[in-house]
C-alpha cells in the first residue's frame, strides 16, 4: 500500500465528513480505510456521482476512469470502501 | 458540475465529454446518477453529455410546486439557456421523457433528435391500470401484498407503486425480493432518498401536478412532426399504451421494444439499449 494511498485515505475522510454532516447518519467514530460508502455512511448513487466530481477537484484532475471503480459486470458495484477509492486514485494520478 | 437557478430553484447539473450536445432527463424519484455510469461515461468520447437533477430530486432544491411536465420543461429551458446550449439531442426516461417531450414541442428548433424511454404521456394515457400489463415481478408482488391497495382498480398504478415502495423503504422495511433495478436502491441511502420522495409526494398539489397533461395529442403531432424520434419501451412496461399512441401520432418515430424489459430497462438492459440509442444519435448527425 503506497504512502500516497494512505494520504488519500486521510483526505477522503475529511471530504466525506463534509458530505455526510447533514444526513442524520448513524455513523460514529473515525473513518478508516475500511469504512464503506453505502453500508457505513449511507450513500446513495447520486452521492457517489457527487463524490466523484469532488474527488476530481480535490486531486485537480479530470476524466479519471471512474467507471473502472464503479462498474463491475455492467452494474454498479454493491459498495466501495475508502481504501478502494484511495488505491484507485493513487494509481491514476 | 455546477448549479443554475431556474424559476427561483437551484438545479444541480454536470457535464462530461466533448462534442455535440446530448442532454439527459431522469424520471421521478431518480437523479442524474441514472445516466452517469452506463450512458454518460461511455458516450462522453463523442458527445458533451449534460445531466441534471430535476427540482425536488438529487442535489437540486425542492420547491413547493412546479412539478408538471410543462413546468419542468421550463426549468430545462432555463438550464440550457444558462449553459448556452442552443440545440441538442435530448433523451428522457419515464417522467423525464414527458419533460423532454414538452420541451421539444415547445422548442422544436432546439431539439435535433429526441429519444423517449418508457414514458407514460399523461395526455395520451390519462389512466395507467394493472390491466395495461398484467405481469408482476416477484418484487412487485411482495410490495403489492403489503400495501392493502386493490391494484386491479388503481388508476395510476406506476405512481402509486412508487409511493408504496417509498413508504416501505423510508421505514426501513425489509422486502424479501428485489428486481434487477428497484426504485430507490438498497440500504440507508435508499431510505434517505425514499423519505425525500415521500415528503415531495405529500406536498399538497404535487401529485396532481405529476398527473397534469401537457400538450394534447394533436399539438404533439403538429409540433413534433419533423423531429427525428426514437421511442424505446419495455416489453413488460405499463407505459406501452403511450408508445402506441405516440407511434400513431408521429409516423416518423422509430420504435424499439426491449424484450423482457420492465420500466427500468435503461439500467437493467443497458447493454442492448445503449447501442440502439447510439445508432439513432449517429443517424441524426446529418
Amino acid at each position: 500500500m503506497s504512502a500516497s494511498s494512505d494520504q488519500l485515505v486521510g483526505q477522503l475522510s475529511e471530504l466525506l465528513k463534509d458530505f455526510t454532516q447533514d444526513w442524520d447518519s448513524e455513523f460514529e467514530g473515525e473513518m478508516t480505510r475500511d469504512t464503506r460508502l453505502l453500508a457505513d455512511l449511507g450513500f446513495e448513487s447520486i452521492d457517489i456521482i457527487q463524490l466523484v466530481v469532488a474527488i476530481e477537484q480535490m486531486v485537480k484532475r479530470s476524466k479519471l476512469p471512474f467507471n473502472e471503480l464503479l462498474m463491475k459486470d455492467g452494474r454498479y458495484v454493491d459498495d466501495l470502501s475508502i481504501g478502494q477509492i484511495a488505491d484507485f486514485v493513487a494509481t491514476k494520478i | 458540475m455546477g448549479e443554475t437557478v431556474a424559476g427561483g430553484v437551484k438545479l444541480a447539473w454536470q457535464q462530461m465529454g466533448e462534442g455535440p450536445d446530448l442532454v439527459f432527463v431522469h424520471g421521478l424519484a431518480a437523479s442524474r446518477a441514472f445516466w452517469f455510469a452506463q450512458y454518460a461515461l461511455p458516450l462522453q468520447d463523442r458527445y458533451r453529455c449534460t445531466m441534471y437533477d430535476l427540482r425536488g430530486h438529487g442535489y437540486s432544491e425542492r420547491a413547493a410546486g412546479g412539478y408538471s411536465s410543462t413546468a419542468l420543461a421550463a426549468d430545462l429551458a432555463a438550464l440550457l439557456d444558462d449553459l448556452g446550449i442552443e440545440r441538442c439531442r435530448l433523451v428522457g426516461h419515464s417522467y423525464g421523457g414527458g419533460v423532454a417531450l414538452e420541451y421539444a414541442a415547445t422548442h422544436p428548433e432546439r431539439v435535433q433528435a429526441l429519444c423517449v424511454m418508457d414514458t407514460k404521456v399523461n395526455a395520451l394515457q390519462p389512466r395507467q391500470m394493472l390491466a395495461d400489463m398484467p405481469y408482476l415481478s416477484p418484487f412487485e408482488i411482495d410490495v403489492a401484498e403489503r400495501s392493502g391497495i386493490d391494484w386491479a382498480v388503481e388508476e395510476q398504478i406506476g405512481l402509486r407503486f412508487l409511493e408504496v415502495v417509498a413508504r416501505l423503504k423510508a421505514g426501513n422495511a425489509e422486502l424479501p425480493s428485489r428486481d434487477a433495478v428497484t426504485p430507490f436502491g438498497e440500504g440507508r441511502g435508499a431510505a434517505r432518498t425514499a423519505r425525500a420522495w415521500v415528503d415531495l409526494i405529500d406536498t399538497p398539489g404535487v401529485r396532481e401536478q405529476l398527473l397534469q397533461p401537457g400538450f394534447s395529442a394533436d399539438e404533439l403531432a403538429d409540433k413534433l412532426r419533423n423531429m427525428p424520434l426514437l421511442l424505446i419501451y419495455g416489453e413488460l412496461s405499463r407505459c406501452m399504451p403511450s408508445c402506441r399512441s405516440l407511434a400513431a401520432l408521429l409516423p416518423q418515430a422509430k420504435v424499439e421494444v426491449i424484450a423482457g424489459g420492465g420500466h427500468f430497462f435503461p439500467l437493467s438492459h443497458a447493454a442492448s439499449v445503449r447501442p440502439r440509442l447510439e445508432r439513432f444519435l449517429a443517424a441524426s448527425q446529418l
